[in-house]
């Protein structure tokens, strides 16, 4: 269960680093946090996996998509 | 060229993990015992002289409540921080914002409305649970401050006109995060007065779970009140010069 959440992490992490539009790299990084909330509950930390959710799936998306919607596309052909 | 540029990235990550590796294996490897001492101290008496069930809430209010105040002003100068950008940035675009996202009333959904406005007042009343209930169950200012920040960040997108509740304003926001540290440090202040130091429980004869509830909701409401604040602030210049 552990390796099969780790392993999700990094295929995550990997893609929100590889991908061309912004926004699905965004959407991966809160998809990542939320699996890193689910491994800190397996490890009985519940007050670092409240945190996690509620800040790196939460507020840290609101504050990405925002700052994406802010700034404008460099390449207009995708 | 470009497989030089392809290769850059994964080089410095082989070489991050490598350095890492190199700086972890003493840790991992030595035969030095891991240090169990303050675990199995706080183990015994951490809810004795705490009052307080979880002991992660005894450790960041009671035993190592510098470093929480310190938390908190990192948190207040990076909110101050933003707040002066996303300031800056409606200042240098002026009301062009409007016409270049398609205004306000084109992006409401009656989806967004129904769930958003339905959905915030329960996140806010668990965020207050989380707030409030930290001396007991996991949780505890910050967590809740930030769930608490949700709520509101929710409530803001499901309204309907500018007019949304006034919790939702930016200047009601700023004010509650003001007051708010303000009486943190009136509160870590008091010892000084009583006479058990700065920090130090304000009541002699009080239990020190008293002063864990008080500084969870105080910082909750601060935390809350700053992120929400930021959210809010970029939410608005999104849509509307503020």
């Amino acid at each position: 269960m552990v390796e099969f959440i780790l392993g999700l992490v990094v295929a995550l992490a990997v893609y929100s680093l590889r991908s061309g539009d912004l926004l699905h790299g965004v959407l991966a990084l809160s998809g990542l946090s939320l699996l890193c909330a689910m491994l800190f509950f397996l490890f009985e930390a519940p007050d670092v996996a409240i945190t996690e959710a509620a800040v790196g799936a939460g507020v840290s998306t609101v504050v990405y998509v925002w700052a994406i919607k802010a700034t404008e596309r460099k390449d207009k052909a995708q | 060229m470009r497989r030089a540029q392809a290769a850059g990235p994964i080089l410095g990550a082989l070489s991050l993990m490598a350095l890492s590796a190199l700086v972890l294996w003493p840790v991992v490897a030595g035969d030095s015992p891991w240090p169990l001492a303050p675990g199995d101290y706080l183990e015994a008496r951490g809810q004795a002289e705490s009052g307080a069930q979880n002991l992660v809430s005894a450790i960041y209010l009671g035993y190592r409540a510098y470093d929480t105040l310190g938390e908190a002003i990192v948190l207040l100068v990076a909110v101050t921080g933003a707040i002066g950008m996303i300031a800056s940035a409606g200042d240098a675009r002026g009301g062009a914002a409007d016409t270049r996202f398609g205004g306000a009333a084109r992006r409401r959904t009656e989806l967004l409305d129904v769930v958003t406005g339905k959905l915030g007042p329960v996140v806010l009343v668990f965020g207050v649970y989380v707030m409030m209930f930290g001396h007991i169950s996991p949780g505890g200012g910050f967590q809740g401050g930030v769930v608490v920040a949700s709520g509101i960040v929710f409530l803001s997108l499901g309204r309907r006109s500018s007019h949304g509740p006034r919790i939702t304003r930016a200047g009601t926001l700023a004010a509650v995060e003001a007051l708010s540290f303000l009486v943190i440090m009136l509160a870590v202040g008091l010892g000084l007065v009583t006479g058990s130091g700065f920090m130090g429980n304000p009541l002699p004869g009080a239990s020190p779970v008293v002063s864990i509830v008080v500084l969870n909701a105080l910082i909750g409401l601060k935390v809350g009140a700053g992120i929400s604040l930021m959210c809010v602030a970029m939410l608005a210049e999104a849509n509307e010069p503020w």
